[in-house]
């Protein structure tokens, strides 16, 4: 049987967790989408170094476990004399690994918009940038859509990083309520039940979306 | 109106045009004919700048295309091109697919850029198609709005890069029929195909290359009757016979 005292008793813990795992998803979700299309516009500008860089970023955070990511910031920082609580550097570590991964899916859909659309364009007189505005950003923001918002429900997911720096998350008040009950199945049964209501949602949206992407040639 | 001196280039080690000389006067219908690979496509695209040259001029009117001042956005305007397949933008209706670039190049009120369209649309036989998305047209169709595209920044040269190499047999004619039209009204044309017939009867010059020169010049009823150079004769013979 389920206790369900362990969900009535300690339902301001995992209150309290679950909103800091939305808030800190969230952020790393705006963040990490700002930085990658950044690093994605890097990859593919012509100029030589700017590509460098942007590969040399991928490469790096895409390529180092998540959990040393957040000790750059949990640990690393510190060093220099730059103390973050465990919150902010799981969110900050959060979001520049992810942005490794966002920035290699708007790339491949960049790339993925045949040649042929740009040299219409271009050819007809348009810009470089209406090019990109009109013609090739709409055709790829549909094929990455999906790639996309598989990387935002391992964001959430992967925020359960957050409990390890003690940032405060579903994952670490999940811990807290453990200790407490000494349930160990039912109390983690409940930290499953509320990542699912962040995440569900989430899927289903992108379904959704991609289905209206579908249906407008 | 379009002149290339002793232009050459190369993609590469590839030496893709060896030592064009070319001159295409206002209203005249060039059709460029050659084996594949014998460098067609790349003449062409050079008019427009979607390739560069490497040394020599290109001129269209009095501008230099490879000039570093040369604002090529502004000569662009000035070129119509048509691909090979289409390319349509597929995520935007017909009508948004003819008016995207003179309302944002060319800075043309909306109502006018639509009602240009729709007599583009009307000129290429399919006024009825202005609010379908490219997906639910036929290749010919789909080449047809193409050419309309073009034509409604109303460019003093149309290029036509192989229009109907990717059409259906049965479809090819209402393409070059919208092709001749456009030659008889006095358009600036260059064409690169593969229909001897639509050159002999419209070009005022055919220009045979092979492997990136330009091999023999002549007038289509010349051309056709008695080649000059043996490639050439070796060339039509091949395309003809069959």
């Amino acid at each position: 049987m389920i206790d369900l005292t362990v969900l009535t008793e300690h339902w301001e813990s995992y209150f309290i967790g679950l909103r800091n795992t939305l808030f800190a998803s969230l952020m790393a979700l705006a963040g990490s989408f700002a930085l990658g299309t950044v690093i994605a516009v890097f990859r593919i500008s012509p100029i030589k170094v700017l590509q460098a860089c942007g590969t040399a970023y991928v490469e790096l955070f895409r390529n180092i476990p998540l959990l040393l990511v957040v000790y750059m910031f949990f640990l690393g920082l510190p060093a220099l004399g730059i103390a973050l609580n465990g919150f902010v550097s799981g969110t900050l570590g959060l979001m520049v690994y992810t942005s490794a991964f966002i920035a290699e899916a708007i790339r491949a859909g960049i790339l993925a918009v045949p040649q042929g659309q740009t040299e219409a364009a271009r050819s007809s007189g348009l810009t470089y940038v209406q090019t990109m505005r009109y013609v090739v950003l709409p055709q790829a923001v549909k094929i990455v859509v999906p790639p996309i918002t598989n990387q935002f429900l391992n964001l959430v997911k992967n925020s359960s990083i957050l409990g390890v720096v003690a940032g405060l998350d579903l994952m670490y008040y999940g811990d807290l309520v453990n200790a407490d009950t000494y349930n160990t199945v039912d109390t983690y049964m409940f930290v499953a039940l509320f990542y699912l209501i962040l995440t569900l949602p989430l899927a289903y949206a992108s379904r959704l979306m991609e289905r209206r992407f579908a249906r407008s040639g | 109106m379009i002149s290339f001196k002793l232009v050459n280039k190369h993609f590469g080690r590839f030496h893709v045009l060896k030592d064009i000389n070319l001159h295409i006067d206002e209203g005249e219908v060039v059709v460029v004919v050659g084996p594949s690979g014998s460098g067609k496509s790349t003449l062409l695209r050079c008019i427009n700048r979607l390739e560069t040259i490497t040394d020599g001029e290109l001129t269209v009117g009095s501008v230099k295309v490879n000039d570093r001042t040369a604002d090529i956005n502004k000569l662009r305007r000035r070129i119509g091109m048509v691909f090979q397949h289409f390319n349509l933008y597929p995520h935007m209706k017909v009508i948004d697919n003819i008016t995207l670039a003179p309302i944002k190049a060319l800075g043309l009120p909306e109502q006018e850029a639509k009602e240009t369209a729709l007599y583009y649309l009307e000129k290429v036989g399919i006024p009825e198609k202005a609010d379908v998305y490219p997906s639910q047209l036929s290749g010919g169709q789909q080449q047809r709005v193409a050419i309309a595209r073009g034509l409604a920044m109303k460019p003093e040269i149309m290029l036509f890069d192989e229009p109907t190499s990717a059409l259906d047999p049965e479809m090819i004619g209402e393409v070059l029929d919208v092709m001749k039209s456009l030659a008889r009204e006095g358009m600036t044309m260059v064409v690169v195909t593969h229909e001897m017939g639509f050159a002999r009867e419209v070009a005022n010059r055919v220009v045979f290359m092979d492997q990136g020169r330009i091999v023999e010049e002549a007038a289509p009823a010349d051309f056709f009757a008695q080649p000059k150079e043996e490639r050439a004769k070796l060339f039509l013979s091949r395309v003809i016979n069959h």
